[in-house]
């Protein structure tokens, strides 16, 4: 009785520890998670930035000849004067780079295709601890608190007793919990 | 209390020894050694560094939207486009470089894809979806953003080039970025 007195603090203790310790990084994760997630499907077209679309139409080159001067009255038809960065050009194509996206002009048409983008600060910043793009020490943090996860979910099994408990509600809710995922494995793969 | 300013000191020292072990080896390297070589003549020195440290200028054309570790280098047009690949030291290239022009020195790398190579990449990309991101055909030859059919297109134009090479295998060719510099 005493001895599984002793084993509940300690599992209670391990799992609020843990749990503070954590807290941060579960909620770096789950945010960063949701944008990967949604970007793998496909709803979202950059992880790091939201991006707009749109066409309009400008006038060709005079004589077929890209310049500055050119590419200066595009940029004003864009309403873009000031974020210019570069440009390059084929035969074809015409693709100036802004700070704030691009226009790629179709030399032959005239017709442009404008990509504005906005840095998503602060998930910009959690997705890159989420792709481990750190590597050296982080690679192991990351790791400490994977293992901190199967923890805090183990020990959280063993956090109540009684009908909510392991042995009542908690049975159930576990059980669920890993059938869930298995469906998914059955029907889609 | 004492005891728990040297648990933070020493959780400092060990970040802080983490975080600069940029390489002095590599520093030296880079030099003592460096070649040059630009976008528009890359592929045909691309073979005489193959391993060795090189500098590259180019314009940022596209960055990798799955974890920033590639870019694109072009230089006035797009007709010859160089892939740059994070090192160890870079944590990566943001979509912010598009449209910059950057100083890249890194290690020259060679890739090579003969017939057998192509097969297995041809056999992962018709396996089920569960089985693409897990190949080990998805790296220089192949990009995240295709679909399947756009890859195996791919597959038989290098089947196409191969044949028509007359050897037994294509050269691909990138750099390994030790450090890269932003100049505009």
């Amino acid at each position: 009785m005493i001895l599984r007195r002793k084993l509940q603090r300690w599992n209670n203790s391990l799992h609020r520890d843990l749990g503070y310790l954590f807290f941060g990084m579960t909620i770096i994760y789950s945010l960063s998670g949701v944008i990967l997630n949604h970007f793998k499907s496909g709803d979202l077209k950059h992880p790091d930035y939201s991006k707009s679309y749109w066409e309009f139409e400008v006038a060709l080159p005079p004589g077929g000849k890209v310049d500055q001067a050119y590419i200066d009255n595009v940029l004003v038809v864009a309403d873009e004067k000031g974020n210019y960065k570069s440009h390059i050009y084929s035969d074809s194509s015409l693709r100036i780079y802004l700070t704030t996206g691009s226009i790629t002009i179709d030399l032959h048409s005239g017709s442009a295709f404008q990509e504005k983008k906005k840095p998503l600060y602060v998930i910009k910043e959690f997705n890159l601890l989420h792709y481990n793009n750190i590597k050296k020490l982080y690679t192991w943090y990351s790791d400490i608190y994977a293992v901190a996860l199967i923890l805090l979910a183990l020990t959280g099994l063993f956090i109540l007793r009684g009908k909510n408990g392991i042995l009542g509600r908690g049975a159930w809710l576990t059980v669920l919990g890993i059938i869930i995922p298995a469906l998914f494995l059955l029907f889609y793969t | 209390m004492v005891k728990r300013h040297i648990l933070f000191a020493v959780l400092l020292l060990f970040f802080a020894i983490a975080c600069n072990q940029i390489t002095k080896e590599t520093a030296h390297q880079i030099a003592s050694d460096t070649g040059k070589i630009t976008v528009a003549t890359f592929l045909a020195n691309a073979p005489n560094w193959i391993n060795k440290i090189i500098m590259i200028e180019g314009t940022v054309s596209h960055t990798c939207k799955h974890g920033g570790k590639r870019m694109f280098l072009v230089d006035g047009n797009d007709s010859v486009s160089v892939e740059i690949t994070t090192g160890p030291d870079i944590v990566k290239f943001d979509e912010a470089l598009v449209g910059s022009r950057v100083k890249v020195f890194g290690i020259l790398k060679e890739e090579r894809i003969d017939e057998k190579y192509l097969s297995e990449w041809e056999n992962e990309i018709k396996k089920p979806q569960a089985n693409h991101d897990v190949g080990v055909h998805t790296g220089a030859k192949g990009h995240m953003d295709q679909t399947a059919q756009d890859v195996l297109d791919q597959i038989a134009a290098y089947r196409q080039d191969l044949k028509s090479s007359g050897k037994d295998h294509l050269s691909f060719f990138s750099i390994e970025a030790v450090k890269f510099e932003e100049l505009n």
